[in-house]
């Protein structure tokens, strides 16, 4: 198993979630995986949006952010357990951070680096590709 | 309270976390331990007891035994 690269691209934290969950097991099962947070997904990963827990997305999302007792590790949590077990990289998309004019400090702590298209492709090549 | 005839050598309480918290703490205990010891994860994660064992099985590791406690599940993994 050469592992799997995601593309995350949007900024439901459904969608980020269910990516971070996947992405944690695979990992934690020794299984390489390489994700790279582009567009839209880069909002979800704001540290202003992770304090305020003020996510996009539906009905699962609200829940998620009304819940008191939350016992769902946010994606932020649960990446970054999972890169302490297993083979994850997190990446973030050099060409969305130019369009929103931030940099790395602006995000939570999860990410290796940022990477371009061509990184990416790079690190995909022998790999499953997963575009959420 | 049920019983296993199984005894662990470690023991990973994960009651309290859900969907994939109790997995990822197993397979980092599992990653710790010798060959041959026998963990109990606790769970109250219904999806637990379908998952773990199929991660059990593509690890390559024993399911020894799922026994219903009542409020949780214990279930019991050995490492080979």
């Amino acid at each position: 198993m050469n592992g799997y690269a995601v593309v995350l691209a949007s900024e439901e934290l459904e969608r980020v979630q269910a990516v971070s969950m996947i992405a944690s097991v695979a990992a934690s099962s020794d299984i390489p995986v390489e994700v790279f947070v582009t567009m839209n997904g880069l909002n979800a990963f704001e540290t202003a949006a992770i304090e305020e827990m003020d996510f996009e997305g539906g009905r699962v999302a609200e829940a998620m952010m009304a819940a008191e007792d939350v016992s769902v590790p946010l994606f932020t949590e649960q990446m970054e357990k999972a890169k302490a077990i297993g083979p994850l990289k997190v990446y973030a998309c050099e060409l969305a951070m130019d369009l929103l004019d931030t940099d790395l400090e602006e995000y939570a702590d999860v990410f290796d680096d940022t990477l371009g298209v061509s990184g990416f492709l790079n690190r995909a090549k022998d790999k499953q590709i997963i575009f959420v | 309270m049920s019983e296993s005839e199984h005894e662990a050598d470690e023991t990973v309480d994960a009651r309290g976390s859900a969907c994939p918290g109790p997995l990822m703490d197993l397979i980092g205990k599992i990653k710790n331990v010798e060959d041959g010891s026998v963990v109990a994860l606790l769970t109250e994660d219904e999806g637990s007891k379908n998952d773990v064992p199929e991660w059990v099985e593509e690890a390559g590791h024993d399911l020894l035994d799922i026994v219903d406690e009542g409020e949780y599940y214990s279930i019991y993994v050995k490492k080979t």
